[in-house]
């Protein structure tokens, strides 16, 4: 028994289907009344905004290379993949593939343009490139509805299963582990490697036979696809689209979430992502006084990325490990005074 | 030609108050590199403070705008004083990412300081044009042309021709070693900090008479700016000024020529194609990097 729980332990993938377990059981709490149905989509959310993370995490993370653009990919993929579930009718897995595969294509365009500007410049070009999506979202009436937005339904599989909100919350956590999954295997293969190495130095890494162009383009991709897929979800999620939502604001909460939460951690993505976008509503809105001023959250999130940045680099995800690390000298010290 | 030559002139207008923004931009980079994406928050938050002087306070604008400088000179020092002084260890895309997180402190305050109603602010002149060419000019754009080209005279005689400027060229080119020279770097970027934020509430006043005096204020004279200084290459003061009338004048010509819709994104991706082909600008030269 104990050699299996050992076992169990040093499974890799045993904390993210653990995650995954504690998540699914949210539907059932609520069906109990637990807790409010309000919870289901919360938390729904923050497993999109979790799915995105881990792709600016990828890129950000472990390629060290910025991109303000995320927003803009993400609403691409939603409207597309709206579109062709409710006008061209298209069935959900043949939308799932388009819309990621149109986004990462335009993807490695900006990717071939990283190439030739430094770091620092990269983010600017990825925020002119979400500005322009963002403007397009709402000229093109035809495919993004404009201004009123865009209504979707759930997904439908097989062209005749149909899944309600229940399932479709389902769908998401069977997704966000499998991805963090992926992306585990990911960072501790070759590439993994060689996107580390990349940050770390590019000439060093030019040195040592790692291609840029193919490693710079593969980690813009990758990152896409995971925001796409987002976008995808969040459209059949939430069930509507609006151009207003995919601005600098968005790009900038995600970013808070790997800042906070920890950069290069899959779990800490996902910690970032409860902090920002269900914290405040579930703890921030109770705090009396506080909880009242409007954009109290968002004021909060910009004071944790530069608090976290100045003086806990390696972001929340720490708190555990250090006050594990706390606890264990606390009761050696106190265990050597008794001897 | 008297559309054309209206259209220019209107353009040098915004391409003014792009290029006081991008001039803010460009003296925090050189001085701290660092890429201040919240410039244009901070000048968002400013011209709210010139606006409540303006209407809560009765003064008289110029005397509110100087009030908003005297704020955007003081949150540009607390910025500097309790955030960028503690960066020196901090790797230069983190640097970035604190000033995105300035942008959400500057924008979330301002509900809980002035209010959720957007508000409005007059232009200096409100009246009166004069014929060029066939083609009319406001008072008030050719006050905001003019303003603009004396402030970056006078800036750039100050950085050129006296000691302080000296200072800042020096540690705009070397940071350490200015230091080492006896240049109190410390200061100069201060000053740097102060005078962007100065700035910023100069290019936001402009601004604000074209649309009304909301957390958006900015957005897009932020964006052009940044744009602005990868056009014109981050190597020199004058680039990014530079860049910041090109884009002016060209945004006005292909939203009018071409389209009103599609033109903004045309020219957006027409500057990214450019800087694929001169990654550093037009007058960008190539730094040489150490490995």
């Amino acid at each position: 028994m104990k050699k299996l729980l050992a076992q169990i332990k040093a499974y890799p993938y045993t904390k993210y289907i653990l995650l995954g377990l504690v998540l699914a059981t949210i539907p059932s709490l609520v069906y109990f009344d637990v807790l409010k149905s309000s919870y289901v989509t919360l938390v729904g959310v923050v497993m999109i905004y979790t799915i995105v993370s881990l792709g600016l995490n990828l890129l950000l993370g472990w390629s060290g290379l910025i991109s303000l653009g995320t927003a803009g990919f993400m609403g691409l993929a939603a409207y597309i993949s709206a579109y062709m579930t409710m006008n061209l009718k298209m069935p959900f897995e043949v939308t799932l593939i388009v819309s990621i595969l149109i986004p990462v294509a335009i993807s490695v365009l900006v990717g071939l343009i990283s190439l030739r500007i430094e770091g620092l410049y990269l983010a600017i070009a990825t925020l002119a490139v979400s500005e322009i999506f963002r403007k397009t979202f709402a000229e093109f009436e035809f495919i993004t509805n404009g201004f009123s937005g865009k209504s979707v339904r759930y997904p439908t599989f097989f062209g005749f299963f149909k899944l309600d909100t229940t399932m479709t919350y389902l769908l998401l956590v069977v997704f966000m582990v499998v991805i963090m999954i992926l992306i585990h295997n990911l960072i501790n293969s070759h590439v993994g490697r060689a996107l580390n190495a990349m940050r770390g130095s590019e000439a060093a890494a030019q040195a040592m036979g790692i291609n840029l162009l193919k490693y710079r383009l593969l980690a813009f991709a990758l990152a896409t696809a995971l925001t796409s897929t987002a976008g995808i979800l969040y459209a059949h999620f939430i069930k509507y689209v609006e151009p207003s939502k995919w601005n600098l604001g968005l790009s900038l909460n995600i970013l808070a979430v790997i800042i906070i939460g920890g950069v290069r951690s899959i779990i800490g993505t996902f910690v970032g992502s409860l902090v920002v976008f269900a914290v405040p509503d579930l703890v921030l809105k109770q705090i009396p006084y506080f909880g009242k001023i409007p954009n109290f959250a968002y004021i909060i999130n910009g004071i944790l990325i530069i608090v976290v940045i100045l003086y806990y680099p390696a972001g929340l995800i720490r708190v555990f490990n250090d006050g594990k690390d706390a606890v264990v000298k606390l009761f050696k010290k106190s265990r050597g005074k008794t001897v | 030609m008297s559309t054309f030559i209206q259209l220019v002139t209107r353009s040098l207008e915004t391409g003014s108050i792009y290029a006081l923004a991008a001039l803010g931009i460009i003296i925090i980079f050189r001085t701290s590199s660092i890429t201040h994406f919240a410039q244009g928050a901070m000048a968002m938050f400013n011209t709210f403070v010139v606006t409540i002087f303006y209407i809560n306070f009765h003064m008289p604008l110029w005397m509110a705008l100087l009030g908003g400088i005297a704020s955007a000179f003081l949150s540009g020092f607390l910025v500097d004083f309790l955030i960028i002084r503690h960066t020196k260890k901090v790797s230069p895309v983190a640097k970035q990412i604190m000033t995105l997180g300035l942008i959400m402190v500057f924008v979330g305050v301002i509900p809980l300081f002035f209010g959720v109603e957007p508000l409005n602010l007059p232009k200096f002149f409100n009246s009166g044009e004069i014929a060029f060419l066939g083609a009319k000019i406001s008072y008030n754009g050719l006050f905001n042309i003019s303003f603009g080209l004396i402030l970056m005279f006078v800036l750039f005689y100050i950085l050129q021709k006296t000691k302080w400027g000296l200072a800042v060229r020096t540690t705009a080119s070397n940071d350490v070693v200015a230091r080492m020279m006896g240049v109190p770097t410390r200061k100069v970027t201060m000053a740097a900090w102060a005078i962007a934020a100065g700035l910023g509430v100069i290019a936001g006043v402009m601004n604000a008479p074209t649309t009304t005096v909301t957390p958006n204020l900015m957005d897009s004279v932020q964006l052009n700016a940044l744009i602005a200084c990868v056009l014109g290459g981050f190597q020199t003061f004058y680039g990014p000024v530079l860049g910041a009338y090109i884009i002016g004048i060209v945004k006005n010509l292909f939203v009018y020529y071409i389209s009103s819709v599609w033109g903004d994104q045309l020219l957006y991706i027409s500057i990214l194609v450019f800087i694929v082909f001169r990654p550093h600008g037009l007058i960008g030269k190539k730094v040489i990097k150490k490995v």
